[in-house]
């Protein structure tokens, strides 16, 4: 207990107390400028935390739905395209039924032939569609139209060196294919050194998953007899460098360019959707049982042309299949389209759950702050007042 | 029987006494605001006896002496809260600083750059091919690596600007040692001489207050009034007239780093014997506080750079390659040092082609010699957690002529060349890598072609390493231990919030005690001009007693002087 004051102490006092109404009037002041009780890591530490962890949740959740639209999008465009063809087929039906009738003529069956056409070109049309600048139907080599209008047999692609490789010779390819779906062969150099000393893997996949080649290393004359379903490579003179890679295309028997890869695109944590369907799968007969489109349709020309009934009948069962092949992915864009909706709205849900969260924490109570500041207000003017008493009493004051 | 000189004399001995009395009640009234002043109080004394019997009848006033009234706990107690407090104010206003650099409050900083980034890997795996995606991929990088950059470099500036402080705290501190050793050789010989050196004694105590915020001190009074002042391991800092000063040394290992020794004493550090006080504050919050902020963004840094850097190499880019570094390799690998003693005298040096691809923020290998030999035959082992422990055993690579490399590890390769004398077992050779966030950036080939950037997972267009880059958001073993990146930035950030928050805490503890301090002080040595002008009065009223008294004596003087003189009739 001080018993004994002096003047310094006075005005100490009434310095400090006003120095600490002040500050807390500014904090307040503050916080009611942007009604936000969270303006710097130190006003509340663990709930800066929390609310930068809240931040990024919401960022991550405007970028999945960003991708399940483009996702949806794309399973539209493959659904829309897959009913027109669809319908074209249910067209192309009735003409055999007609043409296969005891009532027609060559003449009919050629004019058919003739109407034919159109029609195969426009599901052709369908089939090498486009959503932005990639093919709906290639796989993963969206840059390729899927389908071409002839038949081609098996084929192998010049093979590419990729174009950062040490290795400055040529590489030519060979053989005939024999697998019975689209490939990307990749040949990757594991130990550098020229023909007969570099060792390199396999990857019949496009490069994900590797096997050790057969022979392991480059032999001497720079030729490897089969890489895998009879491709043969061979390599001119040069010096290989470690991670060189070369890389060829090689095509089952049919009308088909693209691959069988799945794309996939992320809608939620661990959940990836797979949003492609690939024209292998829906449109070709390299898949165990199905029904080339393409090949049935040509068949029907070439029938209807040469006025060949039987042929024409037995188109029939074939296109039956076919539809039910497109009725198949159909279904499955429905399931896809149907589960993307699904997290669609979960995110949406997750979303209004964490702005409630954040603001819980972040945002100012402005009814208690104006109630907080009205009373630092009244406090400030009483310390005022006070320090406008000190000196009107004095003992001056009464002594002559 | 009375003498009237001797009432004179006794009236003189009050008009000297109270106007001695009134000289001293003007110097309190004077320095009621001088801080520090301790204030002044005359004793009066009678002299004299009064003793009626033996003709001794004067007892007269004199005022003995002035005594200046101070508690010598007080100012001790005041000189050990202010340690605390400087300590306190000095890490606050520093740790506001680096609060603002990691202010995430407004938005806009590292996690929201990270969101970007992380989304745009995301956006990319669904379009793999769309050089928009790519390039804004690439914008969102950039953003992310400068934010980096940004916030090291503020962070090394404010230590840079603390290092500039402590050198400027401790030229004060010297000229305050200075001045105290003046105020001892003062104060020593008036009081000496038997004067009265109180004016001087308040200065002492306020420098006292003063070098004492600087640096936590001890102290005592020598029995003839100098004040010897030591720090805490017992060495002085001034003894009477002898002062030894402190100065600043360059830390070898940092040249941005000051030491703190003693001027005749270069080497020694004494950076852990100061324990309160401004250049200690500033030492913690340098070496400790903003460092370790520094290291946690470097690791980051240096962790992000090198899980992308590893997944991008597993991806292959639009023309077929295999991807390369996203980002530029983050370190510095500091040239390699052999041990003193070692028997080799060959050189070492860094390999070609060395880049520190490693996490660790700061890393130092050693290669030591197992197996006595030359470059092709001896046997080595490495150690990547500076000794503690080692790898399998190798052999030199040879050929024998020299040079022979050898990988470290991360990435870091070392080349020795021969001289005379080969390797003997023992030997060994260091070097360190250092990741510092300052160095983040895309790697400059990914900028100028964008379809460089290694999105999938095959020589075709899909999207999976895009994809995969993009879920390390949520991959809580990323920086180990459960944590995700973003949950360490906001650790880190929670941190910070959390050391200004103690500082603020612990600043308005300490203001609140030193002013209670302060408080009893005043009620001892304040002044109270209530108090001195019943003071005035008082010496007043005697003053003019005394005068009275005089004019009184003087009459009675005049009587007698008169007593002879006939009037005329």
């Amino acid at each position: 207990m001080i018993t004994r004051v002096t003047d310094q102490m006075k005005f100490d006092l009434l310095n400090n107390s006003m120095a600490t109404i002040q500050s807390k009037y500014n904090d307040l002041m503050e916080k009611l400028s942007v009604q936000k009780e969270v303006n710097k890591p130190s006003d509340d530490p663990g709930g800066m935390g929390k609310i930068l962890d809240y931040r990024s949740a919401k960022a991550q959740i405007s970028h999945y739905q960003k991708n399940v639209d483009s996702s949806k999008a794309w399973l539209s465009a493959t659904e829309s395209n897959l009913s027109s063809v669809n319908d074209i087929i249910t067209q192309v039906k009735e003409m055999v039924i007609a043409q296969s009738s005891a009532t027609t003529s060559p003449t009919t069956r050629k004019i058919a032939a003739d109407a034919l056409q159109p029609l195969i070109d426009q599901v052709r049309s369908l089939a090498n569609g486009m959503f932005g600048n990639r093919y709906l139907f290639s796989g993963s080599r969206t840059e390729i139209a899927p389908f071409s209008a002839e038949f081609e047999a098996a084929r192998i692609d010049t093979p590419v060196a990729a174009t950062e490789n040490g290795y400055a010779g040529t590489v030519s390819g060979a053989g005939t294919y024999t697998g019975a779906t689209n490939k990307t062969y990749v040949v990757k150099i594991v130990a550098g050194g020229a023909l007969g000393a570099a060792t390199y893997q396999v990857s019949a996949d496009g490069g994900k998953t590797w096997g050790v080649g057969v022979p392991p290393t480059v032999p001497l004359g720079g030729t490897i007899a089969d890489i895998g379903d009879g491709i043969s490579l061979t390599f001119t003179a040069g010096t290989f460098v470690a991670n060189d890679i070369f890389y060829v295309h090689a095509y089952a028997p049919g009308y088909y360019n693209g691959d069988g890869e799945d794309l996939a695109s992320e809608v939620g944590k661990d959940l990836s959707i797979n949003y492609n369907i690939t024209g292998e799968t829906v449109f070709t007969d390299h898949v165990d049982d199905q029904v080339g489109i393409f090949e049935t349709l040509d068949a029907l020309k070439t029938a209807l042309s040469t006025n060949d009934a039987a042929g024409i009948v037995d188109t029939l069962t074939p296109l039956n299949e076919v539809q039910n092949q497109i009725n198949r992915y159909v279904g499955r864009c429905g399931t896809r389209t149907n589960s993307l909706d699904t997290s669609s709205s979960t995110l949406v849900e997750m979303d209004v759950r964490i702005t409630g969260l954040t603001s819980n924490i972040e945002d100012a109570d402005v009814a208690k702050l104006v109630t907080e500041f009205q009373m630092k207000q009244v406090a400030l003017q009483a310390s005022y007042k006070m320090a406008g008493e000190l000196t009107t009493n004095t003992i001056l004051n009464f002594l002559r | 029987m009375g003498d009237v000189g001797r009432i004179l004399n006794t009236a003189r001995d009050a008009i000297l006494a109270n106007l001695t009395a009134l000289n001293v009640t003007g110097s309190n009234i004077a320095n009621v605001n001088t801080p520090g002043y301790s204030r002044l109080r005359p004793i009066f004394g009678a002299i004299g006896v009064f003793n009626a019997a033996t003709d001794q009848t004067q007892v007269g006033v004199k005022v003995i002496s002035i005594d200046r009234l101070y508690s010598k706990y007080l100012d001790a107690e005041m000189v050990r809260q202010e340690q605390y407090n400087a300590f306190s104010q000095s890490q606050l206003d520093i740790l506001n600083r680096a609060e603002v650099v990691f202010n995430e409050s407004a938005g806009g900083g590292i996690n929201d750059q990270l969101s970007k980034f992380w989304g745009a890997w995301l956006q990319l795996s669904a379009n793999p091919s769309s050089i928009t995606e790519r390039d804004n991929l690439v914008a969102a990088s950039q953003s992310l690596a400068s934010m980096f950059r940004q916030k090291a470099t503020e962070l090394m500036s404010i230590q840079r600007d603390t290092n500039t402080e402590i050198s400027d705290a401790v030229t004060q501190l010297n000229g305050y040692l200075s001045q105290m050793a003046d105020y001892n050789n003062k104060i020593t010989q008036i009081e000496i001489s038997g004067g009265s050196a109180a004016d001087l004694r308040d200065k002492r105590t306020e420098l006292l207050r003063n070098i004492s915020q600087i640096v936590d001190v001890n102290y005592y009074e020598e029995a003839n009034g100098q004040l010897n002042i030591y720090i805490s391991n017992g060495r002085s800092l001034v003894e009477g007239e002898n002062v030894w000063n402190l100065d600043v040394e360059v830390n070898p290992a940092i040249s941005t780093n000051y030491d703190i020794v003693f001027a005749d004493a270069p080497g020694v550090v004494i950076n852990d014997e100061l324990n309160g006080g401004k250049i200690a504050g500033l030492l913690d919050v340098r070496d400790t506080k903003v460092e370790g902020y520094l290291n946690d963004l470097s690791n980051m840094a240096a962790t992000i750079v090198s899980t992308v850097n590893a997944q991008h190499a597993s991806g292959y880019d639009l023309n077929g390659n295999i991807g390369g570094d996203f980002f530029s390799k983050l370190g510095v690998i500091n040239a390699p040092v052999a041990s003193s003693g070692n028997a080799f005298n060959g050189t070492v040096s860094l390999g070609a082609g060395s880049g520190y691809t490693g996490a660790s923020n700061d890393k130092t290998f050693i290669v030591r010699i197992t197996g006595d030999g030359t470059l092709a035959t001896a046997k080595y082992r490495v150690s990547s957690d500076g000794g503690t422990t080692w790898g399998t055993e190798q052999t030199f690579p040879g050929p024998v002529g020299g040079p022979a490399t050898i990988t470290a590890g991360d990435g870091i390769n070392l080349t020795f060349t021969v001289n005379t004398v080969d390797f003997l077992t023992g030997d060994s050779f260091s070097v360190q890598a250092i990741a510092n966030a300052r160095d983040m950036q895309v790697d400059p080939s990914i900028v100028a072609d964008v379809r460089k950037i290694a999105a999938a997972a095959t020589v075709n267009s899909d999207g999976e390493i895009a994809g995969l880059i993009a879920a390390m958001k949520n991959d809580t073993s990323a920086m180990g231990s459960g944590v995700t990146f973003d949950n360490y930035y906001e650790s880190l950030t929670s941190l910070v919030g959390q050391d200004v928050l103690d500082a603020k805490n612990n600043v308005d503890h300490q203001t609140s005690v030193i002013n209670q301090v302060d408080n009893q002080r005043q009620a001892v040595s304040g002044v109270s001009l209530d108090e001195e002008m019943l003071n005035i009065i008082k010496y007043q009223a005697a003053y003019n007693a005394a005068g009275r008294l005089c004019a009184v004596v003087n009459g009675m003087m005049s009587t007698l002087i008169n007593l002879g003189i006939e009037t005329a009739q």
